[in-house]
C-alpha cells in the first residue's frame, strides 16, 4: 500500500468508527496503532508511537490555556457576567424589531471575550434570552436560533480553546492566533445582526415578536456596575496578550483569579459550587487533553506513513488551484461537521492540508482561522450540532424540539458560511491586525 | 475518588502558581524558575488524574446517535455493540499501561529529569507513574462499563466545542 | 545497486538553518558519493515540523525507531545528555561556531562519554552542529558596563541564566525565543540574551536598540545521530559516507552561521541598533563574577565514572591551540578543586 492508501483507508476506518459510536480519541488511537503495525509489520513500532504520543501531547506549556480559560468562562457565568451585558445590550436595542436578538449576539460577543468555549455562551445564554424573546412573542425557532448561532462566537473571539488546539497542530503562536481570531469574529457578530435586520424587514413573520415599553429602565450607574467587571477582565485577558506584558497562559491563570475575585465579591459562590467548578474544568481539560493526545498519535502515524511528503509531491505535479484545495476544505470540514465536534475536526483535518497549505506559501495563522471557522459551522448541523444540544437540553421546553433548533439555526449557518468565503478570499481580514 | 480530587486540587495549583510567578516576577524581581515545568508538570496531573473519572461519568467524547438508534430499534445489538467497543476502549487503556510502565522502569532507574540543572529541574518518573495507574484505572471503568452499562445516557460534549 | 530507505526527523520546520542545510547539503552530498562507487542509493523520507517528532521528541523518536536518522536538540536533554553541556558551561572562550563545533566535535570523538550517552538512548553519534556564533545582551537602554545589568531583569533560557547568578540584583527570567520581542518591549525585562541572527529574525532593534558586545560564546545545540538497530543493518561503505559527510555538515553549517552572524549584525545597525563593545576589564569581570559552572559541570560526569575534568582540560587546550584565549581558564580551576 503506498502512504496514499494508507492515509485514506485509516480516514475511511476512523469515520466508520466514530459513526459506529466508538469514543473518538479511542478511534483515533486504534485505527493508528493498526496502521503502523500492518505497515512497517512491527509491534515495537506501534507502541513506541504509543509512547512518544502520550508523553509528548499532555506536556505542553502552552496547553495549560485549556483548563484556565475553560475555568474562567465557568466562574464568570457562574458570578453572572453574561447576564450583565446581556441585560444591558438588550436595553440599548430595546426598540429595534429583532433588536433583543441582536443583543443576544452583541452580549455573546463580549462574553466570548472572556470564556473559552461556545458550550459555555450557548447555555447561559438559552437561559436568558430565550424565555424573554418567547415572552416578547418572538417565533420559537427564530429564538433557538439565535442563540445558536451566537454561541459560536465563543469559540472565535479569543480565548477559544479550538484556537489553542490549532495552534498546537500547525506549531503557531497561541497569541498570534488570539489576536487573528479577533477581526473574523468581530465581522461574524456583524454579520448576524445584519442577517436579523435582514429578516426582520423582509421576513417579519419567521421572526415575530412585538415591542414590550419596558418600565423601569437602568440608570447610568447600574449599567456601570453590570459592565465594568467584564470589561476589566477583557483588558486584563486580551490586553495582556496583546501588549505582551502576559503570555497566554498567564492571562488565563489571572483571568482565572480575577473570575474567582469577582464571583467572591459578588457572592455568587461557595466552596461547594467553586469545587464542582474545578471539577467541570478538569473534566473537560482531560476530555480535550486525551482527544489530542489520540489526534496526535493520528498525525504522526501518517507522517511515518510518508502521506504529508505524498501530497507535496502530487501537489508540485499537478499544480492544484487555490480554489480546489480550499473548496475541497470548505466540503470536507461541512461533511465532517455534520457527526464530528469541532475539536475532533480540526485535529483529523488539518494535518493533511498543512503541507499543502504550508507549501503554496500561505499564511499558516490565515489557515487556522479559515479552519476553526469552517469547522465551527459543525456546531450548528444536525445530526450532531453541539450547540444545538445543548440549547436544547439547558430550555427543557417541550414546545421547542431539537428539529425547532436545528431549523432555527440554518440561517446563521448559513450566515457563517458567507463569512467564511469572505475570510478566505481576504486573509487581510485575519492577518491586519498581527502587522 | 481520590484520583479525581486530587486531580481537580491541582487545577488550583496551576491557578495560584501561574500568579504567583507573575506578581513575584512584575513586582518582586524575583521570578520562579520552575514555573515552566511546573504548569507542564500539573497539565499531565490533570489530564491522567481525571481522564478514568471521565470516563466512569460516561462523558468521554464520542458521537452517540447511531448506538441511541440501535438501542431502541435492536436493543440486543446495541447492547451488543455499545459492549464491544467498551471492551476495545479497555483493550487501548490496556496497550497505555503496557506501554508506559517501561517508561517508568527505566525513569526510576535514571533518575532521569526535565529542565535545566542550576535552574530548576523535576523528576520524570512520577510523570510515568501517573499516567501508568490512571491507564490502568480506565481500563477498569471500560471494562465496568460492560457489566453495569449506565452512564452512557448522557449527551456528551466535553470536547468543548 | 541496493536502494535503502532512510527516514529522518527533525521537529523543526524545513527552513530552519540546520533542516535546509540538511536537505541542501548533507543528502545531495550522501547521493554524491555514493553514486560514485553505484552500489547503494538512498530513499530519502525527510520528515520534519512536527509531522512525526516534536522538537524536543527527536531524541526519543531515534531512539525507538520512529525515525532512522535525526537531528537531536541537545539542550532540551541535559539530563540524559550531561556532557553535551560542555560549551554552554565554558562562556567568554570563543565567540566562533567553526572552532566551538569542531573542538566539541572532536572531544565526542576521543573520549567515550558523548558516545556513550546517546548509545544508552539506542543510537550512533554521528557528529555536533553550531548553530549560533555568541550570545550577546540586548537592552532598552545604553549599557556600557557590567554594572548597568546589576539589579536589572534579563531575559535568557536553559544554561545562559546561570551566567548572571554573580551579578548583584540581576534577575533571569525564562523566556521562549519568540517572547523575547514582547518581553523587552513591555518592560517586564530590561536586556534579553540572544544571538544576532535571532536579534534580527525577531526585529529586536525596534524595541532593544543597544547590543553589548559581551560575546559570551558559541554554544553547541545540535547532534546528527543513527537509530542504533538501522545502523547496525547499514552496509560499511554506507556508514562511512554517512559518518564523512556529517563532518562536512558540521563545518557547512558553522560557517554558514557565522556568515550569517556578520550579515545580522549589519542588519541591526541598519535598524537603528547601536553596537557597543564591552571592554575587556568589565568581561572579565563579569565572568570572574559567575560560580564555576564548568567545574560543576566536570565534577558531576567524574561522579558519575565519565572523565569530565579531562575532557574540560581538553577542550580548552583545542580551543587556546585554535587561538581563543579564554577570559577565565574554567579547566585551571576545575583540576584544582
Ligand atoms: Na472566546
Ligand atoms: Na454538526
Amino acid at each position: 500500500m503506498t502512504p496514499l492508501d494508507i492515509g485514506l483507508v485509516s480516514i475511511v476506518a476512523i469515520i466508520v468508527m466514530i459513526y459506529l459510536g466508538v469514543y473518538i480519541p479511542i478511534a483515533l488511537g486504534m485505527v493508528s496503532f493498526v496502521a503502523i503495525w500492518a505497515m512497517r509489520g512491527n509491534l515495537d513500532l506501534s507502541f513506541a508511537l504509543l509512547k512518544i504520543a502520550i508523553g509528548d501531547s499532555a506536556m505542553e506549556y502552552t496547553f495549560a490555556t485549556i483548563p484556565l480559560f475553560t475555568f474562567m468562562g465557568l466562574i464568570v457565568s457562574k458570578a453572572g457576567l453574561g447576564a450583565d451585558i446581556y441585560a444591558v445590550m438588550n436595553q440599548g436595542c430595546r426598540r429595534i424589531t429583532g433588536g433583543i436578538g441582536m443583543a443576544t449576539v452583541g452580549a455573546n460577543a463580549v462574553f466570548a471575550a472572556v470564556t473559552g468555549s461556545s458550550i459555555a455562551s450557548a447555555s447561559v445564554f438559552s437561559k436568558m434570552s430565550v424565555p424573554e424573546m418567547l415572552r416578547q412573542e418572538y417565533n420559537p425557532r427564530f429564538a433557538v436560533g439565535v442563540v445558536a448561532g451566537s454561541s459560536v462566537l465563543g469559540m472565535i473571539i479569543p480565548p477559544s480553546a479550538m484556537l489553542i488546539i490549532y495552534s498546537f497542530v500547525a506549531e503557531q503562536s497561541v497569541g498570534e492566533m488570539f489576536l487573528a481570531g479577533v477581526v473574523p469574529g468581530i465581522l461574524l457578530a456583524i454579520a448576524y445582526v445584519a442577517a436579523i435586520w435582514f429578516m426582520g424587514r423582509f421576513m417579519p413573520r419567521a421572526v415575530g415578536g412585538r415591542i414590550l415599553e419596558q418600565d423601569d429602565l437602568m440608570g447610568w450607574g447600574e449599567i456601570a456596575a453590570k459592565t465594568l467587571p467584564i470589561i476589566g477582565l477583557i483588558v486584563v485577558v486580551l490586553g495582556g496578550i496583546y501588549t505582551g506584558w502576559t503570555t497566554p497562559v498567564e492571562a488565563g491563570a489571572a483571568g482565572s483569579l480575577l473570575g474567582i475575585l469577582i464571583a467572591a465579591v459578588r457572592r455568587r459562590i461557595n466552596l461547594r459550587s467553586f469545587w464542582e467548578t474545578v471539577i467541570e474544568t478538569g473534566h473537560i481539560t482531560a476530555a480535550i487533553l486525551f482527544l489530542i493526545t489520540a489526534a496526535s498519535m493520528y498525525a504522526r502515524m501518517l507522517g511515518i506513513a510518508g502521506l504529508p511528503n505524498e501530497l507535496q509531491t502530487i501537489l508540485a505535479t499537478h499544480e492544484f488551484s487555490f480554489f480546489w484545495i480550499m473548496a475541497l476544505l470548505v466540503v470536507l470540514m461541512l461533511f465532517l461537521g455534520t457527526i464530528l465536534d469541532t475539536a475532533s475536526i480540526i485535529l483529523i483535518v488539518v494535518p493533511l492540508f498543512l503541507p499543502l497549505i504550508d507549501a503554496m506559501g500561505l499564511s499558516l495563522v490565515w489557515f487556522g482561522i479559515v479552519a476553526v471557522v469552517a469547522a465551527e459551522i459543525g456546531l450548528l448541523t444536525p445530526p450532531l450540532g453541539l450547540s444545538c444540544f445543548v440549547i436544547k437540553a439547558t430550555l427543557d421546553d417541550d414546545r421547542i424540539a431539537l428539529k425547532d433548533v436545528f431549523l432555527g439555526a440554518l440561517p446563521f449557518a448559513f450566515v457563517m458560511l458567507l463569512v467564511l468565503i469572505l475570510l478566505i478570499r481576504f486573509p487581510a481580514l485575519s492577518l491586519a491586525i498581527l502587522n | 475518588m481520590a484520583a479525581n480530587a486530587s486531580g481537580t486540587l491541582v487545577v488550583v495549583v496551576l491557578i495560584a502558581v501561574v500568579n504567583y510567578d507573575i506578581i513575584a516576577r512584575g513586582i518582586f524581581n524575583k521570578p520562579f524558575h520552575g514555573a515552566v515545568e511546573v504548569v507542564q508538570f500539573s497539565m499531565v496531573l490533570i489530564v491522567f488524574l481525571q481522564l478514568p473519572d471521565v470516563i466512569r461519568v460516561g462523558r468521554l467524547t464520542r458521537s452517540d446517535g447511531f448506538l441511541t438508534v440501535m438501542r431502541h430499534r435492536r436493543p440486543a445489538a446495541g447492547r451488543w455493540m455499545a459492549n464491544g467497543i467498551d471492551a476495545m476502549s479497555a483493550l487501548f487503556m490496556v496497550l497505555v499501561a503496557v506501554a508506559i510502565w517501561p517508561e517508568f522502569l527505566e525513569m526510576w532507574d535514571t533518575k532521569d529529569y526535565f529542565g535545566v540543572p542550576g535552574v530548576f529541574t523535576a523528576p520524570w518518573w512520577p510523570v510515568k507513574l501517573v499516567i501508568f495507574l490512571s491507564a490502568c484505572l480506565c481500563t477498569v471503568h471500560f471494562i465496568l462499563h460492560i457489566f453495569t452499562r449506565t452512564g452512557d445516557d448522557i449527551p456528551h460534549q466535553e470536547s468543548g466545542s | 545497486t541496493e536502494t535503502i530507505k532512510a527516514v529522518v526527523i527533525d521537529g523543526y520546520p524545513a527552513r530552519a538553518l540546520w533542516v535546509k542545510e540538511f536537505t541542501e547539503f548533507f543528502i545531495p552530498e550522501v547521493d554524491r558519493r555514493l553514486a560514485e562507487t553505484g552500489n547503494y542509493k538512498m530513499d530519502w523520507q525527510e520528515s520534519y515540523g512536527g509531522t512525526i517528532v516534536k522538537p524536543k521528541g527527536v531524541l526519543e523518536g531515534i531512539k525507538l525507531g520512529l525515525g532512522d536518522i535525526g537531528i537531536v536538540t541537545t539542550i532540551f536533554h541535559s539530563s540524559k545528555l550531561p556532557s553535551q553541556a560542555l560549551s554552554a558551561v565554558t562562556p567568554f572562550v570563543a565567540a566562533d561556531a567553526r572552532a566551538v563545533a569542531k573542538a566539541v566535535d572532536e572531544i565526542a570523538k576521543e573520549y567515550p562519554a558523548m558516545q556513550a550517552e546517546f548509545d544508552a538512548q539506542n543510537q550512533v553519534y554521528l557528529a555536533t552542529g553550531v548553530v549560533l556564533d555568541t550570545y550577546q545582551v540586548f537592552s532598552r537602554e545604553p549599557v556600557n558596563s557590567l554594572s548597568d545589568l546589576e539589579g536589572s531583569k534579563v531575559a535568557g533560557a536553559g544554561m545562559n541564566l546561570r551566567y548572571l547568578e554573580g551579578i548583584d540584583g540581576a534577575a533571569g527570567v525564562r523566556g521562549g525565543l519568540t517572547d523575547f520581542y514582547n518581553m523587552v518591549q513591555t518592560g517586564l525585562v530590561d536586556h534579553a540574551m540572544l544571538w544576532p541572527e535571532a536579534a534580527s529574525t525577531f526585529k529586536i532593534a525596534e524595541v532593544a536598540p543597544y547590543m553589548l558586545k559581551a560575546d559570551l560564546g558559541a554554544v553547541n545545540s545540535k547532534t546528527i545521530t543513527v537509530n542504533k538497530d538501522y545502523w547496525e543493518k547499514l552496509p560499511d561503505e554506507v556508514k562511512q559516507v554517512l559518518q564523512d559527510v556529517a563532518v562536512e555538515y558540521r563545518d557547512h553549517v558553522a560557517g554558514i552561521a557565522m556568515d550569517r552572524a556578520q550579515a545580522s549584525r549589519d542588519a541591526y545597525v541598519a535598524a537603528g541598533g547601536t553596537i557597543v563593545e564591552m571592554s575587556p576589564e568589565e568581561r572579565k569581570a563579569w565572568a570572574m563574577s559567575m560560580p564555576n559552572i564548568a567545574a560543576e559541570w566536570a565534577k558531576g560526569l567524574d561522579d558519575a565514572g565519565q572523565p569530565g575534568t579531562e575532557m574540560l582540560q581538553a577542550y580548552m587546550a583545542k580551543l587556546k591551540d585554535a587561538g581563543f584565549e579564554p577570559v577565565r581558564d574554567w579547566a585551571a580551576e576545575a583540576a584544582t578543586n
